[in-house]
């Protein structure tokens, strides 16, 4: 093991480079697939005729695919068809496609997880369908699917490790790359790969236990 | 004011109302009793068209509740609906419980609304649980909450739907005793509940349901005293001898 070696000061700055990569991959994708995912889980809620049974179909599909495939699949097989993207874009969209259908799943038992008799006093004093959803429904949901959603989201920054296969140039890339010069680089670096990924994952689980204790 | 012709209500191949035939008028205050399962509750929520009707007839001040052509949101601001679980919404204040409805559907102002609620929250003799949460109050008091919130869209009829069969008998009392503040003022009510205490002393009408159907029809004093179905009388026996 080469301690000093493996986390000389160029190391330790292109790690960094990779993890901001990380971040920047999961931040947009989890803005973008939870914006998407409270549409398709509310739709699906909502019970509109045919849009829901699609979005149901859409859901059910990718939920059961693994994510490796749908990354794979967005980046060498969309170009067959005329659609080609950026490594970078090429990722962001498979996670977004990936979580936004996990996502939705969440929203949608959120909203589902509301008493009946919510909807029924709101709807008796002649609140229209659509603001008992945003005003009674939806604001009790969403503090329910705090603690689902949080921990989607850890396993969408997690999950960004597997562009690796489309060489996205995130942490565990530009890790591999350090590695692969020196075997006795191995042990360091994934150590502190491993360590930058639990801060940040370990810091949105606090966060989450503090919005969860502060609605309880 | 509100009216059942020949109303029918099947879910599936069950018939839970069977030929309804009723007038309410407006003032009176009409107490649904009858074993559970009767279509009470169903009847009651045909009302406001939280149930819809198969067939037949219910108008309301002449409007028909189940025509496309109906506004609903519309027809539901004049009938005010206290549920047996309360249904305050449990993320918003007391005040906000009674002010939202006002605020969104008759467009009043915050303050306008406000000022209203107050008004009902003394009236049910809660005005110091304004900015509490409804898990902070009493069975009694939600209760209590939900009947000002329905009061707050000034409404020309009141629902109750079994309102003190969830509440500890303590409690029921309090309840009681705004809902006959209430009939004494002249409101409109329609209430189901076995509270047979509150329907000899406040009703104008007793009907007796069972098995969906209307079987008796009649003033308290006369139906208590001397109930013409069998049915009826062993419902009353079995309640009132324990």
């Amino acid at each position: 093991m080469d301690f000093a070696g493996a986390l000389s000061g160029d190391h330790l700055k292109f790690l960094f480079n990779g993890f901001m990569v990380t971040l920047y991959i999961a931040f947009i994708s989890i803005v973008l697939s939870f914006i998407i995912g409270i549409i398709i889980g509310t739709l699906r809620y909502a019970k509109i005729p045919v849009i829901s049974k699609v979005l149901a179909l859409i859901v059910e599909t990718i939920r059961n695919l693994p994510l490796l495939l749908i990354i794979f699949f967005t980046y060498f097989a969309l170009p067959e068809i005329g659609i080609k993207m950026s490594i970078t874009a090429a990722a962001i969209t498979a996670l977004t496609v990936f979580e936004s259908a996990m996502l939705s799943e969440i929203v949608r038992s959120g909203l589902n997880s509301i008493d009946k008799g919510q909807i029924e006093a709101a709807r008796s004093s002649g609140l229209t369908y659509i603001q008992t959803l945003s005003k009674i429904v939806m604001p009790q949901a969403l503090r329910r699917m705090v603690p689902p959603i949080v921990s989607q989201f850890i396993s969408l920054l997690k999950d960004t490790s597997l562009a690796v296969i489309i060489a996205l140039p995130e942490l565990m890339h530009n890790a591999q790359i350090i590695y692969a010069q020196n075997i006795n680089y191995v042990i360091p670096i994934f150590i502190l790969v491993s360590v930058m990924y639990f801060i940040v994952n370990y810091g949105l689980s606090l966060i989450a236990r503090r919005l969860e204790s502060r609605q309880a | 004011m509100i009216q059942f012709a020949a109303v029918n209500k099947y879910y599936g191949d069950f018939h839970v109302l069977k030929d309804i035939n009723l007038k309410i008028e407006k003032g009176e205050v009409v107490v649904v009793i009858g074993p559970s399962g009767s279509g009470k509750s169903t009847m009651l929520r045909c009302i406001n068209r939280l149930e819809s009707i198969t067939d037949g007839k219910l108008t309301i001040n002449n409007t028909e509740v189940n025509d496309k052509k109906t506004d609903i949101n519309q027809l539901r601001r004049n009938i005010g609906m206290v549920f047996q679980h309360f249904n305050l919404y449990p993320h918003k204040t007391v005040l906000e419980n009674i002010t939202i409805a006002p605020i969104m559907v008759l467009k009043q102002t915050k303050e306008e609304a406000e000022k209203t609620a107050m008004y009902f929250l003394e009236k049910v003799g809660i005005p110091d649980k304004a900015n509490s949460y409804p898990s902070q109050l009493s069975g009694g008091q939600q209760q209590r909450v939900a009947i000002a919130r329905g009061l707050a869209m000034k409404p020309d009829i009141m629902l109750f739907d079994e309102p003190t069969s969830a509440l500890d008998p303590e409690m029921i009392g309090e309840v009681l005793d705004v809902m006959k503040a209430l009939a004494k003022e002249g409101m409109t009510m329609v209430v189901v509940t076995h509270e047979m205490g509150f329907a000899k002393e406040v009703a104008d009408r007793i009907i007796f349901m069972d098995h969906g159907q209307i079987l008796e029809q009649a003033k308290p004093a006369e139906f208590y005293a001397n109930p013409k179905e069998e049915r009826a009388r062993l419902f009353l026996s079995r309640i009132l001898n324990h």
